[in-house]
């Protein structure tokens, strides 16, 4: 999962604002998607009552401590068709399914119930790929290539690229574990960087380092966005949203409660988002 | 439920029927389906180096955070292998009847199946491990236990190294039968060595799918494999001990755990009573090749849920 922070991006780290292109065929169709997560344990004295299966107590009766496993419901029936050209704003509190969904699309967390159906290889850019900490920033750059499915001499080609581009000197020889978290993400985000996608997806990849990397970042960001097909954005700085998006899904809950124009969406979430001060609290589970 | 929010669109919603027949027009492809199998099979060959990498890496950091380090990958199975000589080979004084050199029987046999073990084992966890970098990229999810195996399999390079070392050392041992000397079939051990990593690997493939879902199944498979340690005489002689007329004897015998160890040893050739046979060999590469397939195949079956919680 991402951390949810609200990151406001600076004006002038802004994109520029995307240009409507006119709608291409579909690239992306997202059939009544559910997802649910399983938990073990850990639940007793929820809110909501809950009748527990006679299987679920059975299984629980060698730890009397924790609750029975429990299901988390992160979205629940979405449907939408993207087409070619369009750039997606995701919003929504915490916790309301955004990176979930945006996983199910690139087909990395498969959905509960549903279908998703979409174009070409779909590539999910965050700030959170998955790196072995105990390795050098180099040995990371070849696994984190080769999982992206860059052939081995691509891989070799670009690593001097991808090293200069996350700035990290000679710090590349040390293990990660040795990075600031700053150095980190910059890595993460120069590595799933390497390859430009055809459909692009975004997970707060924004707020990745200092102001002079931020800059950078989001001038890779336009490159990639100006070639690739259609791309979908999560995030909490509805400024970021208004500018690089032409179309905004706004999530709730994990139910879908807007789909439409970005400056209209984005005017309804912001008038939500402040108009109560527990906009993301009190999920209810089941 | 969400509260319906006041002023706000959704664009109407297609039916699922809809849906597919809109994404079949656009020449779309489904996410999260299960890829045919030649088509998985071309992928997970093509990602080979993605395999090697991530095994060498682990390989790698295994053992940092301790002194010794990267010793203990060859330490650890010599402790084994000596508390096992020290009872089986010294105390119980008949473990291995026929055989002249108990210690090195005893070497080669507890060396060959921790192999077996520890890709076993790799594999069950692998899926639960690596759950982080099946959620962050797309590729075929064998890619995970295969390089689990393949960590191991790296790591038993070292290790053995370390057990021809050890067997030449075990012919200096009182009563073990005089020293233990060089043989040309010494050169075919690293493939004795691929064969049992071939058939562990389809037992990994196996017990990878089960343990993705079912995490309980990490706390099972240990007994079956310490029953296993024993059902294949890694430390005694099964030939030497069973009875010639019980009902089980065949059953031990032919089991292919049993028969790698037999291949192992006969590798060794300083025992006249462990022949190597063509058909030993033969036996092992049908196991190796046999259950690899059936893991394979089980383990794709399950493709498109792995990454689910």
């Amino acid at each position: 999962m991402t951390d949810d922070i609200d990151y406001e991006i600076d004006a002038s780290d802004l994109p520029k604002r995307a240009e409507r292109r006119p709608l291409g065929s579909p690239s992306v169709v997202v059939d009544d998607v559910h997802i649910t997560y399983r938990v073990f344990g850990a639940r007793r004295g929820g809110t909501a009552q809950t009748k527990t299966p006679l299987l679920n107590r059975a299984i629980n009766v060698g730890r009397p401590d924790t609750g029975p496993i429990t299901e988390v419901r992160a979205v629940r029936g979405v449907s939408f068709v993207a087409h070619h050209g369009e750039s997606i704003g995701i919003v929504g509190t915490n916790g309301s399914g955004k990176s979930t969904l945006l996983r199910a699309i690139a087909g990395l967390h498969p959905p509960t119930k549903g279908r998703v159906f979409v174009s070409g290889e779909p590539a999910l850019l965050g700030v959170n790929a998955a790196l072995l900490p105990r390795l050098t920033g180099e040995r990371n750059i070849t696994v984190g290539g080769l999982a992206l499915g860059l052939s081995a001499r691509e891989v070799r080609e670009r690593t001097a690229a991808v090293a200069e581009f996350a700035e990290l000197g000679d710090f590349l020889y040390l293990p990660m574990s040795s990075y600031s978290s700053g150095m980190g993400s910059r890595l993460r985000f120069a590595i799933s960087t390497m390859q430009t996608p055809d459909i692009l997806m975004i997970d707060e990849a924004l707020a990745t380092g200092d102001a002079s990397f931020r800059k950078k970042s989001t001038a890779r960001i336009e490159e990639i966005r100006d070639s690739a097909g259609t791309v979908f954005f999560v995030s909490h700085s509805l400024g970021s949203v208004r500018a690089m998006c032409t179309r905004v899904l706004w999530l709730d809950k994990g139910v879908l409660v807007a789909d439409g124009d970005v400056d209209e969406v984005c005017d309804a979430y912001d008038d939500f988002v402040k108009g109560r001060t527990n906009a993301s609290a009190g999920a209810k589970l089941r | 439920m969400a509260d319906p929010k006041p002023g706000v669109t959704v664009a109407s919603r297609l039916t699922s029927a809809e849906a597919e027949a809109l994404a079949l027009q656009s020449g779309l492809r489904e996410m999260g389906v299960r890829p045919p199998f030649a088509h998985y099979v071309r992928g997970v060959w093509s990602r080979r180096s993605f395999i090697w990498n991530l095994a060498s890496s682990r390989a790698y950091v295994r053992n940092q955070g301790s002194y010794l380090g990267q010793a203990w990958t060859v330490l650890r199975p010599i402790l084994d292998a000596a508390t096992m000589i020290i009872i089986f080979g010294f105390i119980f004084h008949s473990s291995a009847p026929g055989i002249e050199n108990r210690a090195a029987f005893i070497l080669i046999g507890s060396f060959a199946y921790t192999l077996f073990q520890q890709i076993v084992m790799a594999g069950i966890g692998s899926i639960q491990g690596d759950l982080q970098l099946i959620r962050s990229h797309q590729f075929p999810r064998a890619v995970v236990p295969l390089a689990a195996v393949m960590t191991d399999a790296v790591l038993f390079g070292p290790i053995m190294v370390a057990m021809v070392i050890l067997v030449v050392l075990t012919g200096f041992l009182p009563d073990m039968g005089g020293p233990v000397m060089p043989h040309w079939s010494w050169l075919l051990l690293p493939v004795a060595a691929a064969l049992l990593t071939m058939f562990s690997a389809g037992g990994a493939l196996f017990f990878a799918r089960i343990g993705a879902r079912t995490p309980d199944i990490a706390n099972v498979v240990p007994f079956l494999l310490s029953l296993g340690r024993f059902a294949s005489g890694a430390t005694f002689s099964i030939a030497g001990l069973t009875g010639a007329h019980s009902w089980f004897r065949p059953l031990v015998l032919h089991q292919p755990v049993q028969i790698y160890l037999e291949l192992f040893r006969s590798v060794f050739g300083n025992e006249p009573n462990v022949p190597m046979t063509g058909a030993l060999w033969l036996q092992a590469i049908a196991w190796a090749v046999g259950i690899f397939a059936v893991g394979f195949l089980f383990f794709w079956g399950a493709e498109e849920t792995y990454g689910r919680d």
